[in-house]
């Protein structure tokens, strides 16, 4: 493999798989590689690539995160029902409803550490406990979000949308913060619990850093939502939550933990994402749409653990 | 000279098990000084308060005159202590030059790593070590056991410690890794750190230690340096008798029935066509240097890897699809595995659990376990194998290493399997404990088991095999019996093949 390459492996499979569709969206319709179609598909795109981003960093860290489903909703609820401010009132808004997702990925980190339970429990719980609390805020869609914000997802600047500049500012945050000792020790301690903790690593704060992380990215993919649509869902964000999963997967990362990255999941939020294109642009039904994604998923995991093997083998001789 | 590490009057205490007694020892910067005991002596326990893992419950410890207490690993990393335990702490996922430096990464000014710096750092250590083989960019996941270790000891020398603490550290190396260990400990003790040595190899101790301090049931027996002690006096020292003799007297209990018959067993490059007989109640030795086709002979047999050739179990033609398969009741075979701390048992499940599981299928009656008949059994393999358990409900990997390879065992006679595949079956085991194995491993001959048996301790095989075949580059380079079988002929057939080949 050329030193190039070396480390791109698990994005092989997932970039593969994206080139792929885009060139048969291509042949189909013309127009499909204009700035155009970028700002709008990063934009279907880009709820689920935020969700996803903050899926994967627990899943490195060997957890799962399901309340992201319910912070979401949560989130474009309060967001939904903000609709008549503006000025510093909505700016005020906007940090509170990203430090309410911070605070219920917060709570899943400690409940998860001091109470030793199981993360797939523990986020079941508070994806319904914060779900029905999206319930209480909005009984049901609708809304207005401040007026700020619809704007900010309907406006360009340089003749990029709000989301590529999104996407632009996640890619930059990520080559960064995948660098940092925490990142590290947020991976080593998804790999083998024990041998991160003799080498020091706190495991309740990796808990804790990386369920913040999630429940924060859930709620700028909450907000971000809501600059699309300008109203808001109590129940919207359950949608997102397996696919999340999905994407990170099919992006190469490991469901156990300690191996794999964004780069992945920013790949299979827009694999799930372009298939949609791709079925409406075929003219067959949308009921194909989880179909192909099922069978990519599959494909997605079988080409992770064959390269996992190659490499062993190759270790091995 | 000043002691740069004294210990004294250590005592510490799990629930109501006393583990160590008053412990009071001193070693020199300059010298490589051994730490020998049984298991459950109290040497892990010791090296743990060392190192900050445990706290001890009494007694005091100076470093360099000044009273020292280590809170935790990193507080003993500061204070210049290092240790390698058995339990490795490499992380799987992260690479060799990440695992070395891991939580004292070197970062640029944006606070990330610098991944540069590290790889530099890593390939000049190592090549400082002599392991330019093992690049600095690799998944430790994708080692070998043996890698893992150098990487693992790599790891402790990086911080440059004053006091280096090697717990078993040979007991997962090929001996030529273990001369470079050897060799590194000297070389730091010449340079005036001190070596906390802890290996039941005795070979080894002669080689490498200056004076060796002995415990026993928690309290010390005494210090003496290694020159003029005699082995004798060692093994009894830590047994409190005198051990009459290390391997059982060898009857030939060799029948004429064939129980595994292999011809042209090739696996990969690294098998390359074995052809072996093994009689029942014969125990048939398997020499080499490692990687030489041991490893995958064992994994092949036992349908863990896929091979080519003819297999025939007690006369039969037999393909083993798979480890499931070689342990049903139509093959019956069981391998003990080279780690058994990942292959052979679940550290965090009970002795018991770990009993029953090899053999769920025989306990379940209409479906349900027959909870009376599982009890009667694990009792009784508790009890044939003398494995020292408070509770058979005790998690096994709170056992010392020695009965938790009895545990091991004691699971493999369950199976009703009749060929015993044992791969290096004393590896990290205590002297005691090793004794106990070898009269088993006889005894089981006698009762017509057939047993193939790697070790890479030479001794073990001249003194216990019927037979040994030395494997070289993956063949049979000669089959060696009864006055043949002796440690340079072993030698010599691993390198007449090299010549040859």
């Amino acid at each position: 493999m050329p030193a190039a390459l070396r480390g791109a492996g698990p994005l092989l499979a997932p970039g593969t798989i994206l080139l792929g569709l885009l060139v048969l969206l291509g042949s189909l319709r013309r127009g499909a590689f204009t700035l155009d179609e970028l700002n709008t598909d990063a934009a279907a795109a880009m709820t689920l690539i935020l969700v996803a981003a903050g899926e994967t960093i627990v899943i490195l860290r060997g957890g799962i995160d399901l309340s992201v489903g319910g912070v979401l909703s949560l989130a474009t609820a309060i967001a939904a029902t903000r609709g008549p401010l503006g000025g510093w009132q909505m700016a005020a808004w906007t940090v509170a409803i990203l430090l309410i997702g911070l605070g219920v990925g917060v709570a899943n980190g400690v409940l998860i550490s001091v109470l030793e339970l199981q993360p797939f429990l523990v986020t079941l719980a508070t994806w319904s406990i914060v779900g029905g609390t999206a319930l209480m805020v909005l009984p049901s869609e609708g809304g207005a979000v401040p007026g700020w914000w619809v704007a900010a997802g309907a406006g360009t600047l340089a003749g990029l949308s709000l989301a590529v500049w999104l996407l632009a500012a996640l890619l930059l945050w990520w080559a960064w913060f995948r660098r940092t000792r925490l990142a590290t020790a947020i991976r080593a301690a998804g790999s083998n619990e024990r041998s991160a903790f003799l080498c020091g690593v706190g495991l309740g704060r990796m808990n804790v850093a990386a369920y913040g992380l999630a429940g924060l990215f859930a709620a700028l993919g909450g907000l971000f939502l809501t600059s699309q649509t300008g109203s808001g869902s109590p129940t919207v964000g359950n949608d997102f939550v397996l696919p999340a999963v999905a994407a990170v997967v099919i992006g190469g990362t490991v469901l156990s933990g300690g191996r794999g990255g964004l780069l992945g999941s920013v790949l299979g939020a827009f694999i799930l994402t372009i298939i949609g294109n791709v079925v409406f642009v075929l003219h067959i039904s949308s009921y194909w749409q989880p179909v192909v994604a099922g069978l990519i998923l599959v494909l997605s995991v079988l080409a992770t653990s064959l390269s996992e093997r190659v490499m062993a083998r190759r270790a091995a001789a | 000279m000043t002691a740069l590490l004294r210990a004294s009057g250590i005592t510490k205490r799990f629930g109501g098990v006393l583990a160590l007694n008053g412990v009071a020892f001193e070693a020199q910067a300059g010298e490589v000084h051994a730490l020998l005991g049984e298991n459950g002596a109290g040497k892990s326990t010791l090296i743990q308060i060392l190192s900050g893992a445990i706290a001890a419950d009494e007694g005091s410890l100076t470093l360099r005159g000044q009273p020292f207490r280590a809170a935790n690993p990193r507080a003993a990393e500061r204070a210049g202590i290092a240790a390698v335990f058995q339990e490795l702490s490499l992380v799987p996922d992260l690479t060799v030059a990440e695992n070395i430096w891991f939580r004292r990464e070197p970062l640029t000014w944006a606070r990330t790593v610098d991944r540069r710096a590290l790889l530099r750092r890593t390939a000049r250590l190592l090549g400082e070590l002599g392991l330019d083989a093992i690049a600095p960019d690799r998944p430790v996941r994708l080692l070998s056991v043996a890698e893992r270790q150098v990487v693992e000891i790599a790891k402790a020398l990086a911080g440059d410690p004053d006091i280096l603490i090697l717990d078993e550290a040979t007991s997962a190396l090929p001996p030529r890794e273990v001369d470079w260990l050897l060799g590194i400990a000297r070389r730091r003790a010449d340079a005036g750190k001190l070596v906390l040595y802890i290996s039941h190899r005795m070979a080894e101790v002669r080689r490498v230690a200056d004076r060796v301090t002995v415990l026993r049931n928690g309290e010390t027996v005494g210090t003496r340096a290694t020159g003029s002690l005699p082995d004798d006096e060692i093994v009894a020292m830590m047994l409190g008798r005198r051990l009459d003799r290390l391997y059982p007297q060898r009857h030939a209990t060799r029948t004429e029935q064939v129980a595994l018959h292999v011809e042209g067993l090739a696996v990969g490059h690294r098998l390359r066509g074995v052809d072996l007989s093994l009689h029942a109640g014969e125990i048939l030795g398997v020499a080499g240097l490692q990687g030489h086709g041991q490893r995958e002979l064992f994994l092949a047999l036992f349908g863990a890897l896929r091979s080519r050739g003819r297999i025939s179990v007690w006369g039969k033609p037999i393909v083993i699809r798979d480890p499931h398969h070689a342990l049903s009741a139509g093959v019956g075979m069981a391998l003990l595995p080279e780690d058994r701390r990942l292959q052979g048992l679940l550290l965090g499940k009970s002795v018991r659990e770990n009993l029953v599981l090899a053999i769920l299928p025989r306990m379940a009656r209409y479906g349900l376990l027959d909870l009376r008949r599982e009890g009667a059994l694990v009792a009784d393999a508790v009890k044939r194998l003398r494995v020292k358990v408070a509770t058979p409900e005790q998690p096994a990997g709170t056992l010392s290493g020695g009965n938790q390879q009895k545990v091991v065992l004691a699971k493999l006679l369950l199976t009703q399997a009749r060929i015993l595949l044992f791969y290096d079956p004393t590896r990290g085991v205590d002297v005691g404990t090793k004794a106990e194995i070898f009269v088993l491993m006889r005894d089981l001959a006698a009762q017509g088991y057939a047993i193939l048996f790697y070790s890479t301790d030479l001794p073990e095989l001249t003194h216990l095999a019927d037979r040994v075949a030395v494997l070289s580059y993956g063949r049979v380079a000669a089959v060696l019996e009864g006055e043949a079988i002796d440690e340079a002929a072993i030698l010599r057939a691993t390198l007449a093949e090299r010549r040859a080949a």
